[in-house]
Formats: structure tokens, sequence, C-alpha cells
């Protein structure tokens, strides 16, 4: 049986909205196993993207227990936090979230300057993991210039260039038409095939059930159901 | 991530906004060069005084008088005391103000003129290194003289090269006891028949009579000799070869003769009588010794006496033992002190101004930084979900308002240092129309740029931290959620 990655325990995550209290992430007991392709299904406001954002180390729980390892992600200061997520973490958004006054290359090498990557190396990097991802000819390219997929693409080659333990993937399919889908999820799995733990956030059950080995439903922020693939 | 990263982040930064960024800048760099161009000229007017003290060896000058004080007795500053003076530790020499009214004759000119008596190691100082034209006396026993550059236009001379070689006399009139005396006996006959006139048999036994005439014998006798002594006088004469021409110095402190002479042409003229030098004279009277004005140095008293301080030694010992010995002291390094204090406030005054236009250039820089952190927050969202922490985004910001404050700032010095040069060459330009010796109104000194630019960096710095503490309190889940 795979090594345990991360675990959560009891993981709450609530939200004042003026006189209410928001329950985002409610109680969640969660484990994720090294090598392992999750995904998080479930509606808009079940919780899922916030409970990524926790796992990733960008955002806080209001309470219960995160551990990374042996360690807890909950107690851990700001900075190790950010060391957590330079080195270990690589986050795709549904909105690419790339910095648009940098190139293909730029963003790419982005990456890898918070985890001390020598500038030369960076570089290096950057146009080894474009050109295997089919962007060689992209490099020097704005993101404006550069197709959804494309962009997706980037955003992946951002993600995947710190090499990673784990990568966070919250919706990554959601901007872009059903081709650009396909080539994305296949790229998802490519990755997992070759050992990277992957978890993903879609409200696509289909491409849950395509490419991820346990799905975990989740509804007003508690697990709704769970399913081995 | 490294400072390099950083900086070439920053300025990539800038680079890319680069209006907005030029304007913050040009409002730090006007602010910076108004500074330094301010600045400078208090600097330029301080250096510039400096330079006069240390032209004329002034720090290492003492000047002492004797102390004018009605509750204890005033200690003459004659010989002993100078002799007295000299011995002191650190002491490199002293000389008395010693000047003598006398009659200069050069051609068809005849002039009334002071000469001021300088041996030729008290020349060697900085204070007569100066001179216009021609060399220093070259010794104490040299038949020349060193004319004061004003007297040149007096004696019909052109320029200072053409007075060098001239030959002019000299002249002192000095009064003797024999002409005093002569005064009293000469009008005595006429005197005697005039008493007889008057005489009354019986007043033979009134003592009020005698006492009488005993008074106003002696008060006409006092008078007689007074009228005499000044008034029948010997001329005393010198000739001596002009080898020198000074700068005239005005002033109570530093004035000069309108010659210099030798010590022993001065003792020639001092040891004939007595000149009529309203000093001289006082001294004369004040001591009592009119039979031989020079059997006893002593007996002349000096307004007052100059003390050159060896090079390394320091002023307060000197002053403290000279003050003791109860004379009054005048330090020109005291009053430079007073002078470098005015302008340390002067300056203070100046670079307050220039601060407060900094201090709205840094305005100018908060806001820059604002509106760059409200347009890149999804930026700094990214950075963060990359693995950025809050202390590496808000140096990124302190960085890019660091840059915008010391770049603006260089280009600050820049332009005030052209400023100053602009007004300087107009100043001089100006001085030299009017006649003036041109000096150096300005000055931009390295550490007045060092200055300039720490100035510009740390309110830029300053200014940046509010902005760059917002920046990293940025939540990356909102901000990366931000459309």
């Amino acid at each position: 049986m795979p090594e345990s990655l991360l675990r959560t325990e009891r993981i709450c995550r609530y939200y004042q909205r003026g006189p209410h209290t928001v329950k985002a992430v409610d109680s969640i007991d969660l484990e994720i196993r090294s090598g392992e392709f999750l995904s998080l299904v479930g509606s808009s406001g079940s919780g899922k993207s916030t409970l990524l954002n926790i796992l990733a180390g960008l955002d806080q729980p209001t309470s219960g227990k995160l551990m990374i390892g042996k360690r807890h992600l909950d107690e851990m200061s700001r900075r190790d936090r950010a060391q957590y997520r330079a080195h270990r973490v690589g986050m795709i958004f549904q909105s690419f979230n790339l910095v648009p006054h940098l190139t293909a290359q730029g963003n790419i090498e982005l990456a890898l300057l918070f985890n001390d990557t020598p500038k030369n190396e960076r570089k290096e990097r950057a146009i080894e993991i474009l050109s295997r991802l089919g962007l060689a000819d992209r490099l020097d390219h704005l993101p404006a210039d550069l197709s959804g997929g494309e962009q997706q693409r980037v955003a992946i080659a951002r993600a995947l260039v710190k090499k990673p333990d784990i990568i966070f993937a919250d919706e990554p399919t959601g901007n872009l038409d059903q081709e650009n889908s396909d080539d994305i999820a296949a790229l998802l799995k490519e990755q997992h095939a070759a050992g990277l733990t992957v978890v993903m956030v879609t409200h696509d059950l289909n491409l849950a059930q395509k490419v991820s080995q346990r799905i975990v439903r989740l509804d007003y922020g508690h697990i709704a159901g769970e399913e081995t693939l | 991530m490294t400072l390099r990263d950083l900086v070439e982040t920053s300025l990539g930064n800038l680079w890319r906004m680069k209006l907005r960024s030029f304007l913050t800048l040009s409002g730090v760099a006007v602010a910076i060069a108004a500074f330094v161009s301010m600045l400078s000229f208090g600097v330029g007017m301080q250096e510039n005084a400096a330079e006069q003290f240390d032209k004329l060896g002034l720090l290492s000058i003492i000047q002492v008088s004797p102390k004018e004080s009605d509750s204890t007795a005033t200690v003459p500053l004659n010989q002993a005391a100078l002799a007295h003076i000299a011995t002191l530790p650190g002491v490199e020499l002293v000389y008395p103000y010693e000047a003598l009214s006398t009659v200069v004759s050069f051609g068809d000119s005849t002039l009334s003129a002071t000469a001021q008596s300088l041996s030729t190691n008290a020349l060697e100082g900085k204070l007569f290194s100066d001179l216009a034209a021609g060399h220093s006396i070259s010794s104490d026993t040299a038949k020349e003289v060193m004319i004061s550059d004003q007297m040149i236009e007096q004696l019909g001379l052109d320029s200072a090269t053409q007075a060098l070689g001239k030959e002019i006399i000299v002249s002192v009139r000095v009064a003797s006891l024999d002409s005093g005396i002569y005064a009293i006996f000469g009008s005595a006959p006429e005197r005697i028949e005039e008493r007889a006139r008057d005489f009354n048999i019986d007043s033979l036994s009134n003592l009020d009579y005698w006492e009488r005439v005993v008074r106003e014998e002696f008060s006409f006798a006092v008078g007689r000799f007074i009228k005499g002594f000044l008034n029948d006088r010997k001329l005393i004469s010198d000739t001596l070869t002009i080898c020198g021409v000074v700068e005239h110095r005005r002033g109570r402190r530093l004035r000069t003769g309108d010659l210099i002479i030798p010590p022993a042409t001065a003792r020639k003229f001092t040891s004939s009588g007595f000149s009529g030098d309203p000093t001289q004279l006082f001294s004369v009277l004040q001591t009592g010794n009119i039979f031989s004005p020079t059997s006893d140095t002593n007996s002349i008293t000096y307004p007052r006496a100059t003390v050159r301080m060896a090079p390394d030694a320091l002023y307060e010992p000197i002053k403290d033992s000279i003050e003791a010995a109860g004379f009054k002291v005048f330090s020109f390094a005291e009053q430079f002190d007073e002078i470098r204090r005015f302008f340390r406030y002067f300056n203070l005054a100046l670079g307050m101004v220039g601060l407060i236009a900094l201090l709205t250039a840094s305005l100018g820089i908060v806001n820059t930084m604002v509106m760059s952190i409200t347009e890149r927050r999804k930026e700094i969202g990214v950075w963060m979900s990359l693995g950025a922490d809050m202390w590496d985004i808000r140096r990124l910001f302190l960085i890019e308002s660091g840059l915008i404050g010391l770049i603006g700032a260089f280009f600050g010095v820049v332009i005030g240092w052209s400023i100053s040069r602009i007004a300087s060459f107009i100043a001089r330009s100006f001085m030299e129309s009017e006649g003036v010796t041109p000096f150096e109104l300005f000055s931009v000194p390295f550490w007045l740029v060092l200055v300039a630019l720490s100035f510009g960096l740390i309110v830029a710095l300053i200014a940046g931290y509010y902005p760059a503490n917002r920046a990293a309190r940025t939540d990356p889940v909102a901000a990366l959620r931000n459309e």
C-alpha cells in the first residue's frame, strides 16, 4: 500500500459573512496517498476548491489537522508553508493565472525563483519542460498570444517544472473547449502515470471518471461519498 | 529568492510602467536637485570661509591683548610678557603689533603711512605669504621695505611689479627730552618778568599765595614741556628698497601697516626719541620712563601681539596659560567654530526646504506603489501560489520604491550639480564684471552626493513601507479568485 502523503483530520474552514457563518469545509477526514490520482467533485459551493487551497497550503483551516507526512501543515509558519508550496506543490488553475507581461518561458522561470534554482538552470529547465509539452515554438510568446489550451499547457509546465511531489489542479479544463480539455486530461494522466500524485477539483464527473483512481464527492462542505475506480 | 532576482524583477516592473515610473522618478529628482543645489550653496560658502582661514594660517594664530579691566590692575603687554608667552609649550613664535607713524617720500610724492615692524620669522607665516609681487624682507637688518598694494597708486606707480626695486625715504619725527626742557627754560625770562610785575611784598608771608604760585608755575612748566616735546621734533630718515607688495588688510584683527619694515629700521627710529605715536606716548607717560626710551625695553607696551602655534599644538592649554598670565585672548579657531556652527544651522535650514520637497515627492511614490499593488494583486497571488512568502513580496515592493528613490536621487544629484555649476558660472562672471576676485559660491562634495542618495533611498523606503506591507498581507486565495 502506497504511503500517505497528505492527511486531514476533521478539517474545517469557516467564513464569516456578516452575521452568518459559512461552513465551506466542515469536518473532513481525507487521506491522499503517494502516486494516486484523486478527484474532488461537487457542485459550485460544495467546498472542493477551498479544500484544495487548504491542501496546497494557500489557505489555513479554521480547525482540524492537516498532516504532510509527519508534519502538521496547520502549525507551520507562513515561511514554512511558502517553502512547502515552493518545493513540493504544483498548482494549476481554471483561469491559468499566468503573469500577463511575462513570456511563456518567463512564467515557467518564475516558478523556479522561489525554490533556490540557479539562474542558468532555470532557463534550461523552462525550455526543456516547454519543449516536452510541445510548446518549443512558444517560448517567447506572451500569454495573450497563446490559445486557451496552450496557456493551460504553460500553466501545467509551470507546475511540473519544480518537480513537485503533488499537483493540485483546480478545474483545469473549466475554461477550455472539448478538444483542449481532452488534451489537458491526457496530459495530467500521463504525468500521473509517470508517478506524480495528482489532486484535481472538477464539477465534471465524466472527466473525473476518465482520469482518476479515486473520486471524492463533496456536498456543502462534507464528504458525500467516495468511489475507487 | 535572491536579492539579485528581486532587483532584476523590480527593474523590469519599473521599466514596464515607463511613464508612471518616469513621473514618480521626476518628482524625486526635482526634490533632490533642490536639496543638492541649495545645500551646495551653504557648503560652498562654508568651504570658502574655511579656505580663507587656512590660506592665512589663522587657525594656528592667537591674538593677545591687555585685559581691559577696571577692578584689577592691567598687566602690561611688554617684552617680558612676550618672552613669557614664547616659553609656553606649543608656541612657535610671538610677535607684537609695533606700528610707527611715518612719512614716505618717493619722487614728488610725500604721504603719511603707518609702518609695521615685523621680523623675518613673523613674515614666514601664511598671513604674509600671499604677495602681490616680489619677495619678503630678506633679513631683520636689510634696508628693505614691503608696501601694501593700496600704496602703489598713492606713490604714483602703475603696478605692483613696477614698485619693486624702487627706493623710498621713510621718515619719522621724533621728540627728545631736550626739546621739552628747552621749551620750559626758553620761556623762563619772559615768565620771571611777568611774575615780577605782579609781585607784592605783603604776599611773601601768605602761604596761600605761595601755594597758588607753585601750582601755576608747575602747570605752566608741564604744558611748556609737552608742547616742546611734541612740536620741536627731529626728522629721522632711512632709505629703503621696495622688495615686496602685500595685500592690504583691513579689520581690527588682521590689519597690516601701509609699510612693513625690518626690526633694525624700527629700532633706529624708536631709539632716536619718541615718535609721538599716541600709543607710545601714552605708554611712556604711563611708565614714567621718559628719560631713556630704549634702555628699558619693558617701558614699551603693545596694543596686541600675535602668537603662532606649532602645527600639532593644542589651542586650549596655550589659551589658558596666556589668560592665567593676565591677558585677553582672541582665537581665530574659536571664531571659525562659531562660523562653522552658523553654517551648520544654515545648511540645516536649506536642507529642510529640500526635504519638504522630497516629502512631497514621497507622496507620489506612495501613490504609485499603491496603484501598482492594486493592479498587480492577482500577480501577487500567483507569486504566493508559486512559493513566495510575505517577506519576498514585501522586499519586492520595498526594492521597487527604493529603486525609484535611488534612481530619482541619482538624476537629482546630476541636475542639482548642473544647477550649481550654472549658478557658479553666472556668479563668477558677475564678480569679475564688478572687479571682485571671483571665488566659488557652490560646492558639491562627495559626502553631499552620498547624503542626497541616502535621503532619496531612505525617504522612498519609508514611503514604500505601507504599500509593501499591504502587498505582503494579500490573501492569495482572494487574489487568485479576483477576475
